[in-house]
């Protein structure tokens, strides 16, 4: 305190006390700014041109944060195009998804017993839980698509080319661990969509060829997915793939800044990078104008993935998981739809007609061991991040300009246009006009799992429920129940459908009967709980039977279907 | 193209950045506001009552897999299986979530805990002694950590699907359980069987026309017709005049109750515990695979049952 005391005091004796106090506050502003006194902040403000020497770079060599900035940026890096912000978006989702994934943490319990009460606790008992668990699974869907679209613009700019093979490579690997954080995510609900659609994806590793088992019983913990499972998952959620995510990315990142943002392909020489040797005229400086531009985007980004939480989306929770009863139509989460289309390949060679393509298939079968599942699914599936990581290393063009990588541009374009053709197969209603990829039983059971699926919402269960009259109820397109306008719409909506099956048959050829008979019945069972049932007699088209299909399901007044 | 390269070359200014800035920062916390005020509100208790509601939904499912065919559909009781649960002796009466009336049952046998308890604590583990001889048999237990198929939330589900009727339950036509301690009446034995009839019992169970038939004290199916009184019932069947309109062509107890296990399609009875009686699902080929001699022990039996 004295030799503090001295000190100051000396100071106010010789320069007095205002300049004393204006000294010491700009020493301790330039300390947290690191390096930018009051004046040259205000500078930045006003948009003063910067001074000579630049003042504004010195937080890049002070400061931490700053210091993995890049000083400045070639002007024609930082209008949209080429980059389109998209390697910033994909950073900014995943400090997102850590910042709300912590939150949620501190509420929810990895346990089978507790894991689906704790996320019903965190959306009607914790204040801002069902918003910061929307942001979480919003946030998390949309860095799948940020980063597949970051993936593709570098793909498509060339800028994965000398020197930047291994930034790529890194990045392949960050992919990867987007995958798996989403993935291991998916189980923790722990409802019936979670379970069954992790069991899937565990199953698939179970089938793969010598490893496969013990690569299951090791993401498992057990044969089935239990207690062990779920631990584990969550283990990998929180711990293994955030640390190996973050290290990657900075391995990623320092090669960004180390070999610069790659220029428009039409602006360099071919075989040339010339990203770090900027002209001072040509030079954009990070304080303030980069800056400011990330600050802006994030800011835009996070105000629309905050409204349409606040708004529109909600994410799912269905009913508690139950290994003994596989829901309808389970599907993998929508990023894995291409593999469940990969394990949807009938033949070892596809297109060749049936006989030959049996046949080598039981060749592939008896000889070597592999059924068409294992060879797409299992072997094929991984490949593609295989490929994906080589493509820097086996692409021998110098050129990253378009009008000379008509070759690969036209590879990428059809690789692109195959996983998405693979993702429509993987859905359940399959590919439109090809029909591959469906997956459906006796179309009566279709209309059941249309109106009234197991898991999730029908157009027969979104009735209002003082609309859902008590009452047994022919479907035909005239249904007129009084004061139940939407009874009637869905009603009249069944017959249509009803009609369409009975006239164009589904992929596997199966039609309705044209003597399909159907009826909706509602019951009231208890204060403000309702049966509502669908019984569609009709006969079957393989058997010729008289048959009559059922499905019911209970309607609570409260409960938002 | 030169209206993309605009756009895609478009290098936002200082201060429109700091504007954009500004009214995205303004629109996020607006958003988080907007949660926060409804969270503080309502949002959170809507929330609840959505749960509550899927959670009764789930329960109702649970309750009529596997208690309705003990506790009747409507929640009534049956006769000799299980009490009534909505009941205004079982459950009280809430209004709009107020307790009005207390449950009797709980009063009366001393339970401590609320009535949700104590339907958990019955679920889960069962009513292993049989305390007055009304009920033929034993409450099983449901739970998991005694070997039962229900988990904690699906007995949770169904505690609140029985308790959504105390909203309005039922005052008559329910089977209350006794008062503990209530003087006791020792129902009337029935007269022994005979051996033929003994014989005839051991057919019953063999063949498994208890998976669907029910008989006071030996089976619980609940598929087809109640036989527990089949020897008066079938008396009053064969003078009613669905019967002579059928192709039915018994005379008397013995040979409608043959005729019924030999050719079960020519009458179709007109109540089973479901609602009506299903065709085409009681097997038509007994004659053929019971013996002749088994058959007719086994009507013995079932004439029996008065």
């Amino acid at each position: 305190m004295a030799i503090i005391g001295k000190r100051l005091v000396n100071q106010v004796k010789t320069t007095g006390l205002k300049a004393t106090v204006a000294q010491r506050a700009d020493e301790t502003f330039q300390r947290l700014t690191t390096g930018l006194s009051w004046d040259d902040v205000r500078g930045i403000l006003r948009g003063d041109p910067p001074p000579k020497p630049n003042p504004r770079v010195k937080p890049h060599t002070e400061g931490f944060w700053f210091h993995i900035r890049p000083t400045f940026y070639h002007e024609a890096t930082t209008t949209l195009y080429p980059t389109f912000r998209l390697g910033l978006l994909s950073a900014l989702f995943f400090a997102i998804e850590i910042i709300t994934g912590i939150y949620l943490m501190i509420f929810y319990t990895p346990s089978p017993e507790r894991a689906y009460s704790s996320m019903i606790d965190i959306i009607t008992n914790v204040p801002f839980g069902m918003f910061v668990r929307d942001l979480h699974r919003l946030g998390a869907e949309v860095m799948v698509v940020v980063v597949t679209l970051h993936m593709l613009r570098t793909f498509i700019t060339g800028s994965y080319k000398k020197p930047r093979q291994f930034t790529w490579f890194t990045g392949v690997v960050l992919l990867i661990m987007t995958l798996g954080l989403s993935f291991s995510g998916y189980l923790l609900p722990w409802d019936q969509l979670a379970f069954w659609a992790v069991t899937i994806g565990t199953s698939m590793a179970d089938a793969a060829p010598g490893v496969g088992p013990t690569v299951n019983l090791l993401l498992r913990g057990a044969p089935d997915i239990g207690a062990g499972g779920l631990l584990r998952f969550y283990l990998l959620h929180v711990v293994l793939l955030p640390f190996i995510g973050i290290v990657f990315l900075a391995v990623h990142y320092y090669k960004v800044v180390r070999w610069g943002i790659s220029l428009p392909p039409e602006m360099e020489a071919v075989g040339e990078d010339s990203a770090r040797k900027v002209s001072p005229d040509k030079r954009v400086n990070f304080l303030p104008d980069i800056a400011t531009n990330e600050i802006m985007y994030i800011a835009i980004a996070m105000a629309i993935l905050a409204i349409s939480c606040a708004t529109w989306y909600r994410a799912p929770l269905e009913t508690h998981s139950n290994p003994l009863v596989t829901p309808n139509h389970t599907v993998a989460p929508w990023y894995f739809y291409w593999l469940q289309g990969l394990l949807k390949i009938p033949h070892i060679i596809p297109f060749l007609p049936a006989d030959i393509a049996n046949g080598i298939d039981k060749f592939f079968a008896n000889v070597i061991g592999i059924t068409p599942k294992v060879l797409w699914g299992i072997i094929v599936g991984p490949l593609v991040f295989v490929v994906l990581a080589v493509v820097p290393y086996v692409d021998p063009n110098p050129s990253r300009r378009y009008g000379q990588r008509k070759i690969m541009l036209t590879i990428g374009g059809l690789f692109t246009a195959l996983i998405l053709y693979l993702s429509l197969a993987g859905i359940p209603t399959g590919v439109p006009i090809t029909g591959f990829g469906f997956v459906g039983g006796a179309p009566s059971a279709e209309i059941g799992q249309e109106f009234m699926p197991d898991e999730g919402d029908g157009n027969l269960m979104r009735i209002p429920f003082d609309q859902m009259v008590v009452g047994d109820y022919q479907v035909t397109a005239d249904a007129n129940v009084a004061n139940a306008p939407e009874l009637n719409a869905i009603i009249k909506e069944l017959y249509y459908d009803m009609q369409r099956r009975m006239n164009t048959a589904d992929p596997n050829g199966r039609k309705l009967s044209a003597d399909t008979v159907a009826q909706v019945k509602i019951a009231e069972i208890q204060p403000d709980l309702k049966q509502i049932t669908l019984v569609i007699n009709y006969t079957d088209d393989q058997t010729s039977a008289a048959q009559e299909f059922s499905k019911f399901k209970f309607i609570h007044r409260d409960s938002e279907h | 193209m030169s209206i993309i390269k605009k756009i895609v070359t478009f290098k936002p200014g200082f201060n429109l950045r700091v504007i954009v800035g500004l009214i995205s920062v303004v629109g996020f916390l607006s958003a988080c506001a907007i949660v926060g005020l409804g969270d503080l509100s309502k949002a959170l208790g809507a929330q609840d009552a959505k749960y509550t509601a899927r959670s009764i939904e789930a329960g109702a499912k649970v309750y009529f897999e596997q208690c309705a065919r003990c506790h009747g559909a409507d929640g009534k009781g049956i006769d000799s299986q299980g009490p009534a649960l909505n009941s205004i002796a079982f459950l009280g009466k809430t209004d709009a979530g107020r307790e009005v009336q207390k449950s009797q049952r709980i009063l009366d046998i001393g339970w401590v805990g609320n009535l949700d308890s104590y339907i958990r604590a019955v679920t889960t583990s069962g009513i292993p002694l049989k305390s007055s001889n009304q009920w033929e048999v034993i409450h099983p237990a449901f739970g998991q950590a005694v070997g039962g198929n229900l988990r904690d939330d699906q007995i949770t589900d169904v505690s609140r699907f029985i308790l959504n009727w105390a909203q309005n339950p039922a005052t008559s036509g329910t089977i209350d359980s006794p008062k503990p301690g209530a003087a006791f009446v020792p129902k009337p034995t029935s007269a022994p069987l005979t051996p033929e009839q003994e014989a005839g019992k051991a057919v019953f169970l063999k063949n498994g026309c208890n998976a669907c038939h029910a008989i006071k004290g030996v089976a619980q199916g609940n598929i087809g017709p109640n036989l527990s009184a089949i020897g008066t019932d079938a008396a009053a069947i064969i003078t009613a005049a669905d019967y002579k309109a059928s192709q039915g062509k018994a005379t008397t107890v013995e040979e409608f109750i043959n005729e019924s296990i030999t050719a079960p399609g020519v009458y179709i009875a007109a109540k089973c515990p479901t609602g009506a009686c299903p065709a085409n699902v009681m097997p038509p080929n007994f004659k053929t695979t019971i013996p002749d001699a088994d058959i007719k022990s086994l009507v013995a039996y079932l004439v029996s049952l008065k």
